[in-house]
């Protein structure tokens, strides 16, 4: 079969059209050109001239030639010619078998597995040969293999079309027994598209080599092979730290997680990196690594903090093609969640000095800490519990306390009055009654520092600070064990830390409290870095299994590696499982534990083909693509058309610029052509343009404090809330210490507004609605600190009075505006409200207009420093402001006159004052108070 | 000044054309009779600046037609007459027909921007000779100065007109100075030039051409097209009526020869792709020192 395959055609009958073209020959010579048109003064002079050929001139032999040609391509081009790729099948009659490997290595290049098979069965369908598909991998979770049925290849293609590979493995053993069970008349050719991949040995039943496979294969029929190149082969990948405790507790320290991949042609080097995601998806970490030339493996450890690394969801290949290449992870490979329980109740009284106080200080960089009671914690899949002075575990929790702990979980206890009074036997020694007092009124002993740690010690390594001294502790009973128990010694030799691995996990036990009363051990750096290494101890606690020992799955990883929601029956794991049709990867358990099930683990490294026996066909998929000629022939007809068109319109003289043409016209077409590339130009650069003016209105906004009003869209107002600010801005400087710049007009829908302390929003009747955008800009600005005073201007219609009621249009439409924002209760200013006292002491706010009530946020504690993000009157201030250039006002104030506009000026200042520092004036309030009591 | 920019440049152009000629005054045999003064004497007595004679003075000259010099040296009281010195009246006729707005190649002129020119750049000379000037088919007096100057080339803006002048009365003896393509057909031509001539008129007749109506050079198959809504026509290979056009053209430029010279008038051709400076002076000359003339 040669691989360049001859041409051929998808709807060869349109190629009867080229008989049309002679016919089209004839009509193109008999039809000219149309003649050039020339605009002659002297045609007068031309008429009955004797005219040598009154034949007009033919259409040029080239000219037509290139038609002829176009009209050619067209009907070739429709014709649809494809360069058919050689032939797969033989002249043979007879079934005609595909098998096709769909485990989880097909999973790569799977388009043109897919692509093949459909070649294959467009050429059977055209033979008339029925064919049977057969898949080697289980097409359901636990189904078993069926021949499929004999049929049409037309009716199979929309079957092999909706063949996806499976996230496990192929059972070709499997394939061979249901092949035998088939007996098609006449002699069956059998097509196996592989995967390329030795199949997986289990080490229980002995493995079907490929070539004995293909041997087998072919007692029934001739085979074909058909597989990608060795380049798309799947890798796998595998985590290289072990999920159980096993490791000596020295060697645990480490940290970082370690992945192998192998891959199956140890051919060139090749660059790759493994990255590492959170559950939604972002990179947390990417991670070079390669495959040196001739290796097969290649390692990659990713180190990360620890809260990071925790929130690794999934880690794979870059640009994973199979399941194989990605590694779910789950709380087994966490360190975290750490478990506090008290057993003293008097601890809330004095947060400072509560153990879980200190515990939870030091365990902020290591762990994420819950509180509760034990079986709580124990619910929510914690790694490691820390039981502060807890005396005695009782009832249910001991139960599940010690399941737990041998799970893996690790249980760390801190001595206390409650412990060292009545003890349990959840601690790794026997412990003495009653505590060892080394300081105390009654004792000649000094406290005692720590000796340093031995070499089997967890804490090995951890230098110890002169200055922590232990002063009282629990005792262990002296035994056999208790050296080999002991992580840390006193100077006297007596254990502090001592702990016992009970099934996979530890108990450990500090002998002194977890706060300071008996040592000073929780004020050193030495505690924190002894919890982090008891809690890197931690794997994990794979959660607790109910009743039958099943996991739901929630979430299952498809052949290609990503995650779907499973579908169809409900498929359970047991607690130990390894990925099988029954057990697809994926995650189980509930949302708050998970548990991952992954493909690397399950597999041997990926062994490529042997070399198949001579007897068998091969084919590699990559080099049989299927050149489409259509699209390039219309595009060349198109082409040629568009020269043709060219050529005509030059022979007609229509070109500009190649013909002479009349001098009046042309200015106007020129003059047409540079407006348009004027056009293009300004086009072009008016965005630069608005990108510039939105740098310098930042930087003008905010290199200087500016207030800042909004631009209603009437002109009137516009003017008067920008000389209201403006003069507002200078009595500010004049009277207090703020030095501010001219106030900017800004349009929430466009400008940012998050550089000014305090906006003006005079609020008119025909206001535009706000977009979602603007609004979300000025909920911003709320939250982060600023305030805005909301002026309806309205307030000598309102009457006096009046409540925020909808009785103007401007209240109402300022209603509408602040029913779309989270706008926080509202209160008429209270008489002791900072604004009240922010520079000048007032009690009332006019405006142009006077009366009525200034609302703002209720008092909410220390929100942006307790300043209210709403101010909210009508009293048209900008107005009472408003200057012109000579200082004479603008409008006039109602009722009085002079006192009306200073007061107005009085609470512009106390408003931007409060705008700007917040709640520091209620504060100066003490300082008579505070001066006196420092006795001055 | 309110003249649009491009007969204001055409304008200027024009004078500049002509400023290293002479100021142009007719030759005129016989002045047509206007009442206009200028420089051409009427040999008698009238309106002028030339001193023509003394006479007696009698009752019904004013006192200040007296010579006091000359009624100084003698008893008698005389009265100084001037000669009548009447400006002859150049008609100007420019063809503004769709003919004219034609250049087969960007580098020339179109031959109506070329006849303007002439046009223009005549009546310039004469302006500056003191003769009075005006365009025929327009309202335009016969005037002289920089005003009349500035009305004309408003005038020549482009405004579409016959090819032929119009059919008025001109004075008896006055001149035309007739410039068009004239590829109009040539009894028309013939039969306003002799009503013209009929009236004593003066003509002097300058065709203009384009080069390419002079050598018809095309090639191949082609469709003219007239700018007057002429029938088009089709031929099939231009370049083999080279031939025959040519001897046509110069048929017909033969044909207004013999008419002119019947007539007693000039004919000239000019072809835009030569120098305007040329056949102004061409121009000048004919109408300077037409043959048997007196200045």
């Amino acid at each position: 079969m040669g691989f360049l395959g001859t041409i051929g055609f998808l709807s060869p009958a349109l190629l009867a059209g080229l008989l049309g073209l002679p016919v089209l020959w004839w009509l193109l010579r008999m039809t000219p050109p149309p003649p050039r048109r020339e605009i002659f003064p002297a045609v007068r002079l031309l008429a009955g001239l004797p005219q040598d050929e009154e034949t007009p001139a033919r259409t040029p032999w080239w000219l037509l030639a290139l038609r002829l040609l176009v009209a050619t391509l067209i009907i070739v081009g429709l014709a649809h010619p494809v360069s058919a790729p050689g032939s797969l099948l033989s002249n043979r009659d007879g079934s005609v078998i595909i098998i096709v490997d769909d485990g989880w290595a097909s999973a790569p290049g799977w388009d043109d597995r897919l692509a093949a098979m459909d070649a294959l069965l467009i050429e059977t369908e055209r033979r008339g040969r029925p064919v049977r598909l057969l898949t080697t991998a289980a097409r359901e979770p636990g189904a078993l293999q069926t021949p499929g049925e004999l049929i049409s290849a037309r009716e199979l293609r929309p079957i092999v079309r909706a063949l996806r590979p499976k996230p496990w493995m192929t059972d070709r053993t499997e394939t061979l027994k249901v092949l035998q069970q088939i007996d098609d008349p006449g002699s069956s050719e059998i097509f196996w598209v592989a995967d390329g991949l030795e199949e997986n040995s289990d080490g229980k039943s002995p493995v079907l080599n490929s070539s004995d496979f293909a041997l087998e294969l072919q007692k029934t029929g001739p085979v074909n092979v058909l597989r990608g190149s060795s380049s798309e082969l799947a890798w796998t990948l595998n985590i290289n730290t072990t999920p159980t405790s096993d490791t000596a507790a020295g060697s645990i320290a480490a940290g970082g997680l370690s992945f192998v991949i192998h891959r199956a042609e140890p051919s060139e080097r090749i660059e790759s990196s493994l990255v590492a995601r959170d559950v939604e998806g972002r990179i947390l970490d990417s991670k070079q690594f390669s495959f040196a030339a001739g290796a097969d493996k290649a390692q990659v450890a990713i180190d990360l903090p620890n809260d990071i690394r925790n929130r690794i969801a999934r880690v794979e290949v870059s640009d994973a093609s199979s399941a194989a290449e990605v590694f779910l992870m789950d709380e087994r490979w966490r360190r975290r969640s750490v478990g506090l329980v008290s057993g003293q109740n008097v601890d809330s009284d004095q947060p400072l000095l509560s153990s879980h106080y200190y515990l939870q200080k030091a365990l902020e960089p290591v762990a994420i800490t819950k509180t509760g009671e034990i079986d709580q914690l124990l619910d929510a899949s914690i790694s490691v519990m820390i039981l502060t002075d807890v005396g005695r575990i009782i009832g249910r929790d001991r139960n599940q306390l010690k399941t737990w702990i041998d799970k893996g979980g690790v249980l760390v206890r801190f001595a206390g009055p409650k412990l060292a009074q009545s003890g349990d036997d959840f601690v790794p020694v026997r412990l003495r009654t009653g505590n060892r007092v080394l300081a105390g009124a009654m004792t000649w002993s000094t406290p005692l520092p720590l000796m340093p740690f031995e070499e089997t010690s967890p804490f090995h390594g951890l230098p110890i600070p002169d200055d922590v001294l232990i002063r009282q502790q629990v005792l262990a009973e002296p035994s056999a064990s208790l050296s080999d128990r002991t992580w840390a010694r006193l100077e006297d030799g007596t254990p502090i830390v001592t702990a016992e691995k009970r099934g996979k996990g530890w108990l450990v036990l500090i002998h002194a409290t977890a706060n300071a009363d008996w040592s000073d051990l929780p004020f050193s750096g030495l505690f924190v870095s002894m919890l982090e290494r008891v809690i890197n101890l931690a794997h994990g606690v794979t959660p607790v299994t109910e009743g039958t020992g099943e996991l739901k799955a929630l979430q299952h990883l498809d052949a290609f590696g990503r995650l779907q929601n499973p579908q169809g029956s409900a498929r359970t794991l047991g607690p130990k499982g390894l990925v099988a049709p029954d057990r697809p990867p994926g995650y189980y358990g509930s949302i708050n534990a998970q548990q991952a099930l992954n493909l690397g683990p399950a597999l041997n490294p990926p062994v490529a083909f042997s070399s198949l026996p001579a007897s068998i066909e091969e084919q590699t998929l990559a080099q049989r693509p299927e050149l489409d000629f259509k699209p390039f022939l219309l595009s060349a007809a198109m082409a040629l058309v568009l020269v043709d068109l060219f050529i005509s319109l030059l022979m007609r003289g229509f070109v500009p610029g190649l013909r002479p043409v009349i001098g009046r016209t042309r200015t106007g077409s020129a003059a047409g052509l540079l407006l348009l590339i004027c056009a293009a130009l300004l086009a072009g650069t008016s965005s630069v343009w608005a990108q510039e003016t939105d740098d310098e209105f930042a930087m003008a906004a905010s290199l200087d404090t500016r207030l800042a009003y909004i631009i209603t869209g009437d002109p009137a107002v516009d003017t008067m809330s920008r000389a209201g600010l403006t003069a507002l801005t200078d009595v500010i400087r004049n009277r207090t210490s703020v030095e501010g710049s001219p106030p900017l007009g800004i349009d929430p829908e466009i400008d940012e507004l998050v550089f000014f302390p305090l906006i003006y929003w005079p609020v008119t009747a025909d206001m535009a609605r706000l977009s979602d955008q603007a609004l979300a800009k000025v909920d911003g600005f709320m939250k982060s600190g600023g305030t805005i005073l909301f002026d309806t201007r309205d307030q000598q219609y309102a009457g006096i009075g009046s409540s925020l009621g909808g009785s103007t249009p401007e209240r109402a439409r300022l209603q509408n505006l602040l029913r779309r924002l989270d706008v926080p209760p509202l209160v008429p200013i209270p008489q002791k409200h900072i604004l009240t006292r922010a520079f000048y002491l007032m009690q009332t706010w006019p405006g142009r207009w006077s009366g009525g009530r200034v609302w703002v946020e209720r008092h909410q504690g220390g929100i942006n420093d307790g300043v209210s993000s709403l101010v909210i009157g009508g009293h048209d201030w900008a107005a009472a402001w408003a200057t012109d250039a000579n200082g004479v006002p603008l409008a006039a104030v109602v009722p009085e006159g002079r006192r009306q506009r200073e007061l107005a000026y009085r609470f512009g200042v106390n408003l931007v004052m409060y705008a700007l520092t917040g709640n520091y004036k209620a504060d100066q309030v003490h300082v008579p108070a505070l001066l006196e009591r420092l006795g001055q | 000044m309110t003249a649009s920019t491009p007969t204001n440049s055409r304008r200027l152009r024009a004078e500049h054309l002509g400023s290293t000629m002479p100021p142009l005054m007719v030759a005129a045999e016989r002045v047509a009779a206007t009442v206009a003064q200028g420089v051409h004497g009427r040999r008698r007595v009238g309106p002028g600046e030339t001193f023509w004679q003394f006479r007696q003075y009698s009752q019904g000259d004013t006192p200040n037609s007296i010579d006091w010099r000359q009624s100084a040296k003698s008893d008698r009281v005389y009265v100084r007459e001037r000669e009548w010195e009447a400006a002859q009246t150049v008609w100007l006729w420019c063809d503004q027909s769709p003919s004219m707005d034609y250049s087969s190649d960007k580098e020339f002129e179109s031959k109506h921007d070329r006849a303007a020119l002439l046009t223009l750049a005549t009546a310039a000379l004469l302006v500056r000779g003191g003769e009075y000037i005006s365009l025929l088919g327009t309202d335009l007096s016969p005037s002289t100065g920089r005003t009349a100057l500035l009305r004309l080339s408003s005038e020549l803006s482009g405004q579409h007109s016959d090819s032929v002048p119009p059919d008025v009365d001109l004075p008896r003896y006055a001149d035309i100075l007739w410039i068009s393509d004239f590829l109009n057909p040539l009894s028309e031509i013939e039969k306003r030039a002799r009503a013209l001539a009929a009236a004593g008129v003066k003509g002097t007749l300058v065709q203009i051409l384009d080069p390419a109506e002079a050598s018809l050079p095309f090639k191949g198959h082609v469709q003219f097209e007239g700018l007057e809504g002429e029938t088009g026509h089709n031929v099939g290979r231009a370049d083999s009526l080279v031939v025959p056009y040519v001897q046509r053209l110069q048929a017909r430029q033969a044909a207004l020869t013999e008419l002119a010279s019947r007539l007693g008038w000039t004919f000239m051709v000019h072809h835009t792709n030569n120098s305007a400076q040329t056949a102004l002076l061409s121009i000048y000359q004919a109408l300077a020192f037409r043959s048997g003339a007196q200045a």
